[in-house]
């Protein structure tokens, strides 16, 4: 870069001028002409001179001008955020006034209509021209195709809105259970001020209560002394009236003559004596103290005691249950107290969750427990029960929770492995649910099992809603396939492993399909036709049997990739081997109709006489090796079905068929004897080329 | 051995040749078409002799079977070769289409006038393949041949006498068994003499009788409405007979409705 100095000299600060004026242009992405134009309204800044511009010299003129501005504005190092900012602006300023005055100003990164962005800078989170990746500002950064880009973005975005939808879930879950906390606050604390409230009015009753009653005693009392001292009064005023009438009466006598005062004397004597000798009660009737009244507040201060005490705890709230927290036999209940009540221990009552009327008999079971969970085992699987806790301590028990219902997880299902069906690309899984009532749905978890026992990357296929699945897999190698069911209590146990090598294509002969008059052997390979005419047992006619021709059907599984399968044959006996659709007519041959397409030998010694049938017709074909191992390739993409010899592997016969519906692997014999079908077997090179 | 290229056309992706050179065997210029798929350009394809039959050239298959676009999907190169040396100047080589120019019979003839020239079997089984091998990408491992009528004669007693040369052997309407019919009759007499015996080694059913049964994978198509069946001229069955005793892998389809025309391609 040259640089030209212009204006005053400036010595070393020139040389940080220039990196500090790419570093700035680098960090604002200041090359954008466009977005500068803009900013810039007003012309207020001086005027630069400016001589050239090519754009190898741009620079040299950016830092002129910052420079310039630098200058005016009296800046000499660039520490400060604040001065970087100002200096972006003066930069700014500078860079749109020369684009406004100069337009053949040559801009790096114009957009041009017809270079549009087609590669994105990671390093810079900008979408560039290709091109401008060469450039020094992009060299060494990461760089992908914008297509590429894109679809990053979008899965990013994707990724994020699946995560938003999940938390929205979880909130509002959230919010429910707050809720149920509020509400359970809300009544708790009421209780404990209705509580408080009435104690304390029973105290305030009392109290009154013994006020009235003191005051009542006190006055009886003081009315009953009164009352005696009043009488003493009374009596003592009596007294001294007698005394003082007699007294004058004494006196009286004793003015009278001597016969009279004999007289009245002695009367009067014994009068005096009789009065005399009645006691005076000189004893106060009441005494005048107050005894001793303690008052009996014990009740009261029981009272006062008992506002105190430890309550009985309030109703704990039962917490939902938490997803995937249960097994098949047991459940973990959790639950909390909203208030501040000592506890002593909690009591969790649960009984199972039964369709029909209350009132049947509910055995009802209790734990007592210290902790707020408990892990509830003993259980039925797949099952729903009811729980409800409470509280305990010594001054009683809570009120109880409200009724929460738990569900254990399911029992494991049962894969149904004599009716697996496989080919080189996928597997058809079938099974029991292995519980009485429904499930929510099954998790299918496959592993490559590459040695017994080493742990594999397991995939999983979940929320499959029937007893069925058909799963893909890799071409050539062992899957151990599992089957959970799963519940709002959670995943049940893994099912029994079925076992699935993916050399080709396995299928079994489906007895319900074969004619009274064979036999099919356990492992569903080999038919035989006994000499005997009629069974040992006449199964009942199905629609789905083979009711004419003595044959029957395997079951393929249903992939439109390629199938192939060999057959054993007797040369000496007469069969027929091909293919069908499953609603071929059961009353009719094999090849006697659309439906089927098959090989047929017919031993009349000493000739072979073979047949392609399809719909009764058959080319004129004639073999002269007769062959011992058919095999057959079923190919769906090429809609052929190809018959060979597989000792000398010979190709015998290829249909063109059309195959709009899946068909499945069919034979019969015309006389006795035997028919095994080899499965699994890799396509033979020879046999691919077809 | 020098090449002359006559022609060259694209087709399907690929090339459809016609040479000349100079044949050893046939003393003569002869020519030959060939066509290239176009995964001849990377590698070395499989190669594939086609033998045409009585009055055919070598344009007649590249011409009329369209079997370009079959050879270009499977990466086959195909070598169709004339079906006798040509203007040679022997007395009575045209008189007749069955006998002479045109109708080689792929033997290689011992009576005179004929045995300087008519030499097809160590042509089409010597010479031929040493010069597609040598100057045209082809996998000399993997060759295979097949042919119409009297070409299907060829192919068959071709690989019949070269157990292990050839992969495959397919013939339309061949001509089976040519010492008991009217055209093989004729031929080999004016080619071999009258030594009965001489005939057995060019005819398929008497070959296949002491064939030493290597595997071999034969294909026989024939017509059922082809005339010169039902004229016993290509006497199939006794073919398939001599192939059901001894063992040997063949499978022969009677098409319905189907002639002994070039069309059958």
């Amino acid at each position: 870069m040259t640089s030209a100095p212009r204006g005053a000299a400036r010595g070393t600060s020139q040389r940080d001028l220039e990196e500090d004026a790419d570093e700035l242009v680098h960090l604002y992405g200041l090359e954008d002409d466009d977005e500068l134009g803009d900013e810039f309204a007003d012309e207020t800044m001086p005027r630069i001179e400016v001589s050239e511009y090519p754009a190898a010299e741009q620079r040299d003129w950016r830092l002129s001008g910052e420079a310039a501005e630098a200058e005016d504005l009296g800046f000499g190092g660039w520490g400060s955020e604040g001065q970087c900012q100002d200096l972006r602006e003066a930069y700014r300023y500078a860079h749109g006034r020369a684009s406004e005055e100069y337009e053949c100003y040559v801009i790096p990164e114009e957009e041009d209509e017809e270079e549009a962005p087609d590669v994105f800078c990671a390093t810079c989170k900008l979408p560039l021209r290709a091109l401008e990746k060469v450039l020094e500002e992009h060299k060494g950064h990461e760089v992908t195709p914008l297509s590429k880009a894109l679809e990053s973005a979008k899965d990013e975005i994707h990724k994020n809105m699946c995560r938003l939808e999940k938390q929205i879930i979880e909130m509002e879950n959230f919010a429910c259970h707050l809720e149920e906390v509020f509400i359970t606050v809300e009544e708790n604390f009421g209780r404990q001020e209705q509580n408080f409230e009435s104690h304390y009015n029973e105290i305030l009753e009392t109290l009154a209560q013994k006020y009235e009653e003191k005051i009542l005693a006190l006055g009886e009392k003081k009315k009953e002394k009164l009352e005696a001292l009043y009488g003493q009064l009374v009596s003592c005023g009596e007294n001294l009236d007698t005394c003082k009438e007699l007294m004058e009466t004494v006196e009286e006598i004793c003015h009278e003559e001597k016969v009279d005062f004999i007289k009245d004397a002695v009367a009067m004597a014994d009068r005096l004596r009789k009065f005399l000798e009645t006691k005076t009660d000189v004893e106060l009737a009441a005494q005048p103290a107050l005894e001793d009244q303690t008052l009996d507040f014990s009740d009261v201060e029981q009272l006062l005691g008992s506002i105190n005490t430890i309550p009985a705890p309030s109703a704990p709230v039962i917490n939902p249950q938490a997803p995937s927290s249960a097994t098949g036999s047991s459940v973990r209940v959790c639950w909390s107290l909203f208030s501040d009540d000592t506890v002593e221990s909690y009591q969790l009552s649960y009984r199972p969750v039964r369709d029909g009327s209350p009132g049947t008999d509910h055995t009802e079971s209790t734990v007592t427990v210290k902790e707020t969970y408990c892990s509830v085992a003993n259980l039925e699987p797949n099952t729903q029960y009811e729980f409800r806790v409470t509280a305990q301590n010594r001054a009683g028990l809570s009120p109880a929770s409200e009724r929460a219902v738990y569900m254990t997880a399911p029992s494991p299902p049962v894969i149904k492995s004599k009716e697996v069906r496989s080919c080189e690309e996928a597997a058809l899984i079938r099974w029991e649910s292995g519980n009485l009532n429904p499930v929510d749905s099954y998790t299918v978890e496959l592993t490559q099992a590459e040695a017994p026992g080493a742990a594999g990357v397991t995939e999983s296929v979940v929320g499959v809603p029937t007893c069925e699945a058909l799963v893909q897999l890799q071409p050539r190698q062992s899957y151990a396939i599992y089957v959970r069911a799963l519940n709002v209590g959670g995943p049940s146990a893994r099912s029994e492993p079925a076992t699935v090598h993916t050399t080709g294509s396995y299928f079994r002969l489906d007895e319900q399909t074969c004619h009274p008059w064979l036999a099919i052997s356990e492992d569903g390979l080999t038919a035989v036709r006994s000499e005997r005419k009629a069974p040992t047992r006449e199964p009942p006619p199905r629609s789905t049997r083979f009711s004419r021709c003595v044959a029957v059907m395997g079951n393929l599984i249903p992939v439109r990739g390629r199938h192939y399968w060999e057959v054993e044959v007797d040369e000496r006996s007469d069969y027929t081997v091909g293919v069908a659709s499953e609603d071929v007519p059961k009353q009719e041959d094999l090849g006697a109709n659309r439906l089927s397409w098959c090989m047929r030998h017919t031993w009349a010694a000493p000739r072979h006489k073979y047949e392609f049938l399809h719909n009764k017709t058959t080319p004129d074909i004639r073999i002269t090796v007769p062959p011992k191992k058919i095999g057959i390739l079923l190919d769906y993409e090429n809609s052929t079905l190809s018959f060979f010899n597989v000792d000398i592997s010979q190709h015998l016969y290829t249909f063109s068929c059309q195959l709009p519906q899946f068909v499945h692997p069919c034979l019969s014999l015309e006389k006795p004897g035997r028919l095994k079908i080899h499965n699994g077997i890799p396509v033979p090179k020879h046999v691919a080329l077809y | 051995m020098a090449l002359k290229q006559i022609s060259s056309n694209k087709c399907f992706g690929g090339l459809q040749k016609v040479f000349e050179h100079d044949s050893v065997e046939l003393n003569c210029k002869m020519k030959f078409a060939i066509y290239l798929p176009p995964k001849a350009e990377t590698g070395k394809c499989p190669a594939l002799y086609w033998l045409s039959g009585l009055t055919c050239t070598e344009q007649n298959f590249i011409s009329k079977s369209g079997y370009h676009q079959a050879a270009s999907e499977h990466g086959l190169v195909v070598i169709a070769p004339d079906t006798s040396p040509r203007g040679c100047n022997i007395k009575g080589e045209d008189e007749s289409w069955d006998f002479g120019t045109g109708a080689g019979f792929y033997v290689d003839a011992t009576e005179h006038p004929w045995k300087t020239n008519y030499r097809m079997y160590s042509y089409v089984t010597e010479e031929l393949p040493q010069l597609i091998n040598a100057n045209f990408p082809v996998d000399p491992q993997r060759m295979s041949i097949f042919g119409h009528s009297m070409g299907g004669h060829g192919a068959l007693i071709c690989a019949l006498k070269n157990p292990g040369k050839y992969k495959s052997v397919s013939a339309f309407a061949p001509i089976c068994n040519p010492v008991l019919c009217p055209w093989g009759k004729k031929a080999f007499s004016g080619y071999l003499g009258t030594d009965q015996s001489k005939w057995k080694a060019y005819d398929a059913t008497h070959l296949v009788k002491s064939f030493p049964g290597s595997q071999l994978d034969i294909l026989i198509d024939q017509g059922k409405d082809d005339q010169f069946l039902s004229d016993g001229q290509l006497l199939p069955d006794n073919f398939i007979a001599a192939c059901a005793e001894k063992k040997t892998p063949v499978v022969f389809r009677l098409q319905e409705l189907l002639l002994h025309r070039y069309l059958y391609y």
